[in-house]
């Protein structure tokens, strides 16, 4: 049999080119990091099994999962709302895999491994909400999207899952979105096209913002 | 137009899909094939209040059920379809 060797590379590897991009002349209002190498399983409830498969989600990260559209942390993950009765676990690490999660999850939910499905890309930066109101039809404001709010919505015609993390130090907010790999490059041009005139500060990174 | 999915809250009219009809009940293995035919086929052109199912594709991806006036397009009601999510079995 012959023998492969997978080796995973990142959906943006060409159309990311770290840098200052845009505006020249002003400190950078976009910090654009495409975060690599996570763990992210979607987890949906088999019919019926709502309940159940909240109670196993509470005993295996010890904070009941989300219901609502918000992202919620524990220690080591994220639990990011999707959909009724369906979440991602996003992690590093191998802390939350298939495999550990098919054990204590699989009675009562059907998972899915996405993690070389999707791109993981953090918006920052005094112009990020300016730059993401471009784009975005939902409330990006301060009131109508606090910390761990999270939407299942289409950015340019692109289903995304947004969410906002923690306030970085300095106090800016910070926005995740998660979008398919294969729309990830074409996503990521619109969003530097519309981050341009603010100056665009790119980057990558292997730690969650 | 926007329609307020009741899982995700208010959204613009691009993020969800339109199916049609609410109404239609597929027949009976049994049924006959006028019944069949109607149910297939025949619509009602509805001028007012109308029970239609639209899909959030762009979104949570729940299917819906509508209650739009035809006319003016005012929505009176939303509600996640038969069988969304996990916990309403059939509902
Ligand atoms: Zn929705």
């Amino acid at each position: 049999m012959a023998e492969f060797s997978w080796v995973s590379r990142s959906p943006l590897e060409q159309g990311l080119v770290t840098g200052v991009h845009g505006a020249r002349g002003i400190k950078a209002g976009v910090l654009l990091t495409e975060i690599r190498n996570f763990d992210l399983i979607q987890v949906m409830a088999r019919r019926g099994k709502g309940v159940q498969m909240a109670s196993a989600a509470e005993a295996r990260f010890g904070v009941a999962a989300p219901d609502v559209p918000k992202a919620i942390q524990t220690a080591d993950a994220s639990l990011i709302w999707s959909g009724p009765d369906q979440y991602f676990v996003l992690s590093k690490g191998s802390k939350h895999t298939m495999d550990t999660l098919t054990r204590a999850l699989s009675q009562s939910a059907s998972l899915s491994d996405q993690s070389h499905a999707r791109a993981l890309i953090g918006v920052s930066g005094t112009k990020a909400r300016a730059m993401l109101a471009k784009l975005s039809s939902i409330d990006l404001h301060p009131q109508a999207l606090p910390i761990g709010t999270a939407a299942a919505t289409s950015i340019d015609h692109t289903s995304v899952n947004l969410w906002r993390g923690n306030d970085r130090p300095d106090g800016q907010a910070v926005f995740n979105l998660l979008v398919f790999a294969t729309f990830a490059e074409s996503l990521w041009h619109t969003m530097l096209d519309a981050a341009a005139e603010y100056g665009v500060d790119i980057r990558h990174s292997e730690e969650f913002a | 137009m926007r329609i307020v999915c009741p899982f995700c809250g208010e959204r613009e009219l691009g993020e969800f899909t339109y199916l049609g009809d609410a109404k239609p009940v597929r027949p009976a293995a049994s049924a006959s094939e006028d019944e069949v035919f109607d149910y297939v086929y025949l619509r009602d052109n509805v001028a007012g209040q109308m029970s239609e199912y639209w899909y959030h594709g762009g979104g949570c991806r729940a299917w819906l059920k509508v209650t739009r006036n035809t006319l003016t397009h005012e929505i009176s009601a939303v509600e996640p379809a038969a069988g969304v999510g996990a916990r309403k079995v059939g509902a």
